[in-house]
C-alpha cells in the first residue's frame, strides 16, 4: 500500500533550527489505478464491437396520386396473404400461386418469375398488394427481392376485400 | 562460500501499463455510441447496403405492438416540435392522426429532413401501410426503411 518514507537527515544542527533538511520519499502503489484503466479498456473493447451496422433499404418513391393509365398486359399484380402465399397474374388472367414450401423458396421462385416476366416485357409495372394482417418483415422481404432483381417500376397498394375474395376462390 | 541464492525478481510493469493506456485512449476516441432508440425494435434483414445518414433524419418507429413513435435527431428540433420538456427524449409516442401534423411542423423547420421508417419485423403490415399513407398525404414521396444487413 502507499506509504510515506520520511527520512530526515539529522544534519549538523549547529545553526539552530534553520536548516531542516527534510527529504520525503513517497512511494505510491499504482495497482488500483491500473485496475481501473483495465476495466475501462475492457468496457470500451466490448462496447465498440457491439454496434451492428444498420443499413437502409433503397429509396421507395411511391407516387400513387398520379393515376397513369396502364395497359392490362403491362401490369403484373402480386397479392401476398398473411400466410405468405404469393398469387400473381398479368392483366386480368387468373392468379397463380408461387411455388415453394417455405418463405425462402417462394421468394426465390418469385425472383425467377419476376426476372422472366420483366425480360419479356420491358414496360412491365408491378403492383404489390399485401394483406394488412401480414407482417412488416413480409413487405421488406418482397421489396428486397424486387431490388435484387432490379425492378424499379412498382407500386404498393392496399389489399381490398375483393382481392381477398378473389384469392379465396382459388 | 555461501552462495546467497536470491529467488524472487522484480518485474517492472511500466511498458505493459503504457500499452494498456494507449489502447484505452484509442478505444475512447474511436467508440461511437448507438443513437438512443425510443423503443425496442427487432429489425428485419435486407440485402441493401445503403448506409443510414447520421444527420437530418426524422425517424418513424413502429414497434411490434403497433405503437408509432416519432423521433428527430436534433435536440433543437425536438424542443420546437414536442416542447422543451420533451427535448431530451429520443422519440415520442404519437397517434397516427397527429403524425402528419407533427411531421409537417418538423419539415417546416428543417426542409432537409429525411424520413426513415424503423419497423419491428413482427409489426402488422397494416400499421406500416397507415404510416405510408400519412407520408403520401404529406407529400413525402421518398423515404427509407431501416434494416439489418443480411448475411447470406
Amino acid at each position: 500500500m502507499a506509504y510515506v518514507n520520511v527520512s530526515q537527515s539529522r544534519g549538523k544542527q549547529k545553526h539552530g533550527k534553520k536548516k531542516k533538511t527534510k527529504r520525503v520519499g513517497v512511494r505510491i502503489d499504482m495497482t488500483p489505478m491500473v485496475d481501473v484503466a483495465f476495466l475501462l479498456l475492457t468496457f470500451f473493447i466490448l462496447t465498440t464491437t457491439m454496434s451492428k451496422p444498420e443499413t437502409m433499404e433503397i429509396n421507395l418513391p411511391p407516387s400513387n396520386d398520379v393515376s397513369v393509365p396502364v395497359a392490362e398486359s403491362n401490369l403484373l399484380t402480386l397479392r401476398i396473404t398473411p400466410e405468405f402465399k404469393i398469387f400473381w397474374n398479368i392483366g386480368i388472367e387468373k392468379p397463380e400461386l408461387v411455388t415453394g414450401d417455405n418463405k425462402k423458396a417462394r421468394l426465390v421462385s418469385l425472383g425467377k418469375m419476376l426476372k422472366e416476366k420483366n425480360a419479356a416485357n420491358s414496360k412491365l409495372i408491378t403492383l404489390i398488394k399485401i394483406d394488412g394482417k401480414a407482417k412488416y418483415i413480409d413487405m421488406v422481404d418482397i421489396m428486397d427481392e424486387l431490388n435484387l432483381n432490379n425492378i424499379n417500376r412498382f407500386s404498393l397498394v392496399p389489399m381490398e376485400d375483393k382481392d381477398r375474395q378473389l384469392i379465396e376462390k382459388l | 562460500m555461501s552462495k546467497t541464492k536470491r529467488v524472487g525478481f522484480k518485474l517492472d510493469m511500466t511498458p505493459m501499463v503504457d500499452v494498456a493506456f494507449l489502447l484505452l485512449t484509442f478505444f475512447m476516441l474511436t467508440t461511437q455510441f448507438k443513437p438512443t432508440s425510443v423503443a425496442e425494435i427487432v429489425l428485419p434483414e435486407s440485402h441493401s447496403k445503403f448506409k443510414l445518414p447520421d444527420s437530418d433524419v426524422m425517424t418513424v418507429t413502429v414497434d411490434k405492438e403497433g405503437r408509432v413513435y416519432l423521433g428527430l435527431d436534433s435536440q433543437n428540433l425536438r424542443a420546437r416540435v414536442f416542447g422543451k420538456e420533451n427535448m431530451l427524449k429520443a422519440g415520442m409516442e404519437v397517434d397516427i392522426k397527429d403524425l402528419g401534423k407533427l411531421m409537417r411542423q418538423a419539415r417546416l423547420s428543417n426542409f432537409k429532413l429525411r424520413t426513415v421508417i424503423k419497423g419491428d419485423k413482427e409489426a402488422d403490415y397494416k400499421v406500416i401501410q397507415d404510416v405510408m399513407d400519412v407520408l403520401q398525404k404529406e407529400n413525402i414521396t421518398r423515404f427509407n426503411l431501416v434494416t439489418n444487413e443480411e448475411r447470406p
